[in-house]
């Protein structure tokens, strides 16, 4: 043995420090059959881990660092993230050390991390393949930055965090959003998604009660119209006593701007009903007639259906 | 001493790994003692081998002690004269350490796959194999293995041996650990 580390034993140290550390926030998730998945004591009494990962939504328990194992509840979920919230009991562990994904580039070591059962913590290695800004994942939810890892998730690993080598947390893996890469859910999302959570125990998503589709509009009719757009949102089915339908909202109506920002896609409107917008009004101009008509619509909460 | 990467390492512990064939099988093998080769049981678990040295050279290896339930046989090997294989116990390891295996994977000689350690310990429950084997102490390694793997050495960042690299569970790489290969190896003597 030399007493000069080489340069490789020294990422080494770095890399299980990160793990040893990191893992003294990194719980075991009973909450399906068989193999447990990892959760993150996100907050004190908080812990973080994936909605997939929940099977069932009584007799949780959680599995602490030192083993005592502890029950939990759902505080609540978010499919469209895939995230879920669990309580456990207040001054048990250490709370994770949350670090700045957005930072991240491709080519940045991570580590991500598991915990199955009452054995030590579980670790994998790699690097971040891609990352970008904001996007919809398939299930619904935004997420504020695109992440994904070359890191391979080992069962169980749902759940878990992606680590920095300085020990930071970035994020909370998901298995379900995409393959064959691994998604990380990133840190700010997970604040974001925990208020809801904590409040009322699901993410409230603003609802219209309108279906819609894009349209088009001949030179012809924007001149006679007055507006500039190549296109708008026609209205192709209002439910009864929905928000579309107090505003005044009819069949027909082509809708072109919401405060004030044009509307040429549907995408454009399930961006705007994924944010903080139940209970806000929002000031429509419409065409009906041929004629350029305003509306305020108060945003209201997308109907829940029972899972 | 200032190895930058793995290649000082590597170097020294692939001068002690051989194949192993043994009919149309072949695995890995490493240079443990004086004429002596360690290999996993299903690379060969009986009577003689054909070993092919790092030079490329030809020995014959008989089979001496076989574990077929932990899976590492020991040979002999006349002639062998290569250096034995430093070693490490896996538990003087922690998850997230830089780790590495040489084999011979897909038959492409010696070649060197890089990862880190997992966990040490049995497999959670939910992993494919049965209990008795699943339950075993394992080195469980995030790293890419292969078959041809089997048999040769999962080491540490600095070279020492921490075990045997035998097989692969839903991608996740497991090793039978140095101390229970040095076990066999002494009940063998």
């Amino acid at each position: 043995m030399s007493a000069e580390r080489s340069t490789i034993a020294q990422l080494s140290d770095q890399l299980a420090d990160a793990v040893e550390r990191t893992a003294r926030a990194v719980v075991s998730v009973h909450a399906r059959p068989r193999m447990p998945s990892t959760g993150v004591h996100w907050r004190d009494g908080i812990v973080v881990t994936t909605d997939a990962t929940v099977k069932r939504e009584q007799d949780i328990t959680v599995t602490l660092p030192d083993g005592r194992r502890v029950p939990a509840q759902l505080a609540g979920r978010d499919p469209g993230t895939d995230l879920a919230v669990l309580r456990i009991e207040s001054g048990a562990l250490p709370v994770a050390v949350l670090g700045d994904p957005s930072t991240l580039k491709p080519g940045h070591l991570v580590l991500a991390l598991g915990r199955t059962g009452d054995g030590g913590p579980r670790a994998a290695f790699g690097a971040m393949s891609a990352t970008g800004g904001k996007w919809r994942c398939w299930k619904g939810g935004e997420l504020d930055l695109w992440l994904q890892a070359d890191v391979t998730l080992y069962p169980g690993f749902g759940g878990g965090p992606l680590v920095s080598p300085d020990a930071r947390v970035l994020g909370i893996n998901s298995g379900g959003l995409s393959r064959p890469l691994t998604t990380t859910i990133p840190v700010s999302t997970v604040n974001r998604v925990l208020e809801h959570l904590l409040a009322r125990g699901y993410v409230a998503r603003g609802w219209l009660g309108a279906a819609m589709q894009p349209v088009r509009f001949s030179d012809a009719a924007r001149g006679r119209i007055g507006i500039e757009q190549a296109a708008g949102l026609v209205i192709l089915s209002v439910e009864p006593d929905a928000p579309a339908a107090l505003a005044g909202l009819m069949l027909g109506d082509v809708i072109v701007t919401i405060d004030g920002k044009a509307l040429e896609h549907p995408d454009q409107v399930l961006e705007i009903l994924a944010g903080d917008v139940v209970g806000k009004t929002l000031a429509l101009k419409y065409v009906r007639g041929g004629k350029l008509e305003h509306a305020d619509l108060l945003v209201g909460e997308r109907p829940r259906t029972r899972r | 001493m200032n190895p930058a990467y793995l290649a000082e390492p590597a170097d020294w512990l692939r001068d002690s790994v051989v194949q192993v064939r043994q009919g149309a099988s072949a695995g890995s093998g490493l240079a443990w003692g004086w004429d002596l080769v360690v290999t996993s049981a299903h690379v060969a678990h009986a009577g003689e081998v054909d070993i092919v040295l790092p030079g490329g050279e030809c020995r014959r290896g008989i089979v001496r002690a076989c574990d077929r339930a932990r899976d590492v046989a020991v040979l002999s090997v006349p002639g062998l004269g290569l250096p034995a294989a430093r070693r490490r116990a896996p538990s003087a390891l922690r998850p997230g350490e830089v780790i590495f295996a040489i084999g011979h994977p897909f038959g492409v000689q010696r070649a060197l796959s890089a990862g880190i350690l997992h966990a040490v310990g049995p497999l959670p429950e939910g992993y494919p194999l049965p209990a008795p084997q699943r339950l075993l102490p394992w080195v469980q390694a995030d790293v890419r293995l292969a078959p041809g793997n089997s048999g040769g050495p999962l080491a540490d960042a600095e070279g020492c041996v921490i075990g045997l690299s035998t097989m692969i569970v839903n991608g996740l790489a497991l090793a039978v650990p140095s101390t229970a290969v040095e076990h066999l190896v002494r009940a063998a003597a």
